[in-house]
């Protein structure tokens, strides 16, 4: 992929010695950087850290990192200050980080009672409010300025893995569960809008398509994406498989309404296309431990970031998004 | 802690579908909803087994095999409350009755209130005949001739000895292959033994921990849900008939020690290493397999007790039959898209522990997923009928478990080959 085209980027990688990269995010703000969640022992015990990165010609460097001291499983950049972060823990809270203020969090949110696995950041105008997701079944929807969670919701049976904002739709956001439901809620009423059962198996991730407010992405422990029209919820848009162990985590691309990215338990990262009679289009085989952090560069067209257990953070343009749109 | 559990439990499934449909999903083909060929999945229904008695001298001494298997086949049908004119074929597996027992089968087949319109056949593939049954049966279900069959094994090695080979060609003796599917299967332990170094150690304890297993599992009461209690007669020395109920298999010797073994002599060769205590056992006994495509068990509310994702019968050579486990394994694994370590539990024949052991230790299979209640060394190895009662076996330990997981069922074949089947049990 090195130098083909002129939209390519070369392959960098970066490694976080002792970490295991869980989430890896690209900042909206600021084409270079990227900030990735990570865990020491797999996420199975001890310490956490947070690293923003700046990537640049000659590579990925580390420009601040922030240590937890339990493993941090998410992080979602501020859409309102270039400096703020805010990661989730295992210890069951959140931390909100200033890239200018390295000594610490600037405020810690310790609600949930279990892992937090998901925190995202709103997207749309207007509203800057956070959602995160925990093992202890719960969501919570949090004001950043506020010191305490606005409003917790309930309904889900199992560990929520992910919450993810609807990037059309002010106040809504989507939540996917080990209890193989994919749920929809408005922030505005207490109760669940939509359950879907979209999986026989744990739902491991969702998203947004960011070019038709009715469709969503899940990833699951059966090893397949399926698509979702919320006009329709009793059949699924597309089933995509291939992945031969859970899928971790999905994304749709902010650049083509039909492409999205996956990356799984079995250490690859697959691009789709749909829309396509053969949709996978590529599967990138470069890590050596389960891949569970996945983003897609809103800055540059085509560039890719993610991360795995084997303590590398990569990005690069998988060739397949290399050619100019 | 609950965080390795959480990761383990995302570990624990994969694709769904049959392996032939896997290559195709490798490919990242997109399959419209409810088209995954989940509904065509061959699935086990039920199973059921005789116990397994000691020949020549144990409960079944004086029974023909079609009582054996009739007892089985009522069962089976029974249990399911399944009746009997919605079966679409019968496939016996046996090895000594002539022709495999194709009249015995008929003859059980009325015995047990099947009417005449239920055809049955019989297959001899040795040792892997019971499971021979059942791929019969699946092949039968997956290309469309019928939707349910009944798989069977069965032998009486009371009343028929292995014997002459068949009237064979006098040129055999030019061909060194040919020649030696004549090899005693004895001898051919001693061969594995010998090339493979098993010592005689590694099979006395393999055979020790055959018959620990078995007893505890007996102990436990672990057969209670597959085996069938056979009421029958037997006729004691001086010609008088008892009528007695068999409750269970007769093989198993908790008492068994490895002193004990060790002061064995070699049963078939001079300085051999092959004993009567490492090898399986003569018996009796008989096992049926309910099979239906997946369609019209969820039709018909049958339940399913387990799904064939596989199957391989490859050749080896006749003089060292018993590695034939370590080559067909892999091969069925490799169909089902599935590796050694993805196995819960190996149902491998014990035909000799030397074979075993050999297959075991150059597979890397975990000891304790080696047939974990037991095998032929302690239970009996009843020739023909042993494929289906491991496959019977296998799976009602993977019901009693509870979870999710695949099983091997797999045995070498004499004159030089291996079978295997992978099962998955589908979760409560």
């Amino acid at each position: 992929m090195s130098g083909a085209g002129a939209g390519a980027r070369r392959a960098q990688a970066f490694r976080l010695p002792g970490r295991h990269g869980y989430a890896v995010e690209f900042s909206p703000y600021l084409p270079g950087r990227l900030a990735c969640a990570a865990a020491q022992y797999y996420g199975i015990a001890g310490c956490g850290t947070l690293a923003v990165l700046e990537q640049n010609e000659a590579g990925i460097c580390l420009f601040r990192s922030f240590d937890w001291n339990d493993g941090l499983f998410d992080v979602t950049w501020s859409e309102n200050n270039e400096h703020v972060l805010v990661t989730s823990s295992g210890d069951g809270s959140l931390q909100i980080w200033d890239t200018a203020k390295p000594t610490g969090p600037l405020q810690v949110y310790k609600e949930h009672t279990q892992e937090v696995y998901s925190v995202d950041w709103s997207q749309t105008r207007g509203e800057q409010l956070v959602v995160s997701g925990s093992w202890d079944q719960t969501a919570k929807l949090w004001d950043p300025t506020v010191g305490r969670s606005l409003c917790t919701f309930k309904g889900h049976e199992g560990i929520i893995y992910s919450t993810i904002w609807s990037p059309h739709i002010p106040g809504c956001f989507a939540s996917a569960s080990g209890d193989q439901t994919l749920r929809i809620w408005d922030v505005k009423t207490p109760g669940v809008k939509v359950v879907i059962p979209g999986h026989e198996a744990e739902i491991l991730s969702c998203d947004w398509c960011k070019y038709d407010e009715n469709v969503l992405v899940t990833g699951a422990v059966d090893c397949s994406l399926k698509g979702w029209d919320l006009r329709n919820v009793r059949q699924p848009l597309f089933n995509l498989i291939g992945h031969t162990y859970a899928v971790r985590r999905v994304k749709f691309s902010p650049f083509h309404a039909t492409l999205l990215a996956s990356c799984s338990y079995d250490f690859t990262v697959r691009f789709w296309d749909f829309s396509k009679p053969n949709p996978l289009l590529e599967t990138v085989e470069h890590h050596t431990e389960f891949t569970c952090g996945l983003d897609l560069s809103l800055h540059n067209h085509g560039q890719v970031a993610d991360c795995a257990w084997d303590e590398l953070v990569k990005s690069y343009t998988p060739s397949c998004l290399a050619a100019p749109v | 802690m609950q965080r390795v559990t959480v990761v383990l439990g995302h570990l624990a499934a994969r694709p769904a579908g049959g392996p032939a449909l896997r290559a195709a999903q490798c490919g990242g083909v997109a399959t419209a909803p409810g088209h995954d060929g989940e509904q065509d999945d061959v699935v086990v229904v039920h199973g059921r087994r005789t116990p397994i008695a000691k020949a020549k001298r144990g409960g079944f001494k004086d029974t023909t095999p079609d009582e054996l298997l009739s007892a089985v086949m009522t069962a089976v049908l029974t249990d399911v409350s399944l009746s009997p004119e919605k079966v679409g074929d019968i496939c016996v597996g046996n090895v000594l009755q002539p022709g495999a027992g194709a009249f015995t089968a008929r003859i059980s087949q009325f015995l047990s209130g099947i009417p005449e319109t239920v055809p049955i056949s019989c297959v001899n593939r040795q040792c892997s005949s019971g499971l021979q049954a059942v791929i019969n049966i699946a092949g039968g279900i997956r290309n469309g001739s019928y939707d349910i069959g009944l798989a069977c094994g069965v032998e009486t090695m009371s009343l028929r000895n292995v014997d002459t080979p068949g009237d064979v060609s006098s040129r055999m003796m030019d061909n060194s292959k040919a020649r030696d599917c004549l090899i005693p299967m004895g001898m051919t332990s001693e061969n594995v033994a010998e090339r493979f170094g098993i010592s005689r150690k590694k099979q006395d304890d393999f055979a020790m921990a055959s018959q620990q297993k078995a007893a505890r599992a007996q102990q436990m009461g672990l057969f209670k849900n597959e085996i069938i209690p056979v009421r029958t007669t037997v006729k004691d020395d001086q010609g008088n008939q008892k009528t007695i109920t068999v409750l269970q298999d007769e093989g198993i010797r908790p008492s068994t020690t490895l002193e004990g073994l060790a002061k064995l002599k070699p049963a078939f060769k001079e300085n051999g290493s092959t004993t009567a205590g490492n090898s399986s056992q003569v018996s009796d006994g008989a096992a049926a397999v309910l099979l239906a495509k997946r369609s019209k068990a969820t039709q018909l509310g049958l339940p399913v007790l387990g799904v064939l994702k596989s199957y391989a019968v490859v050749g080896v050579p006749p003089d060292v039959m018993g590695i034939g486990p370590a080559y067909a394994i892999p091969v069925a694994l490799e169909k089902a898209g599935l590796t050694v370590n993805d196995i819960d539990i190996y149902e491998i024949n014990e035909a000799f522990a030397s074979q075993v052991v050999y297959c075991v230790e150059k597979l890397g299979i975990p000891k304790e997923k080696v047939n974990p209640l037991g095998g032929a060394i302690a239970l009996g190895h009843p020739l023909g009928c042993t494929g289906a009662r491991q496959v019977v076996t296998l799976l009602n330990e993977l019901k009693r478990r509870g979870k999710r997981a695949y099983g091997v069922v797999s045995m070498c074949i004499g004159t030089g080959m291996g079978a295997a089947a992978v099962f998955e049990y589908p979760g409560k």
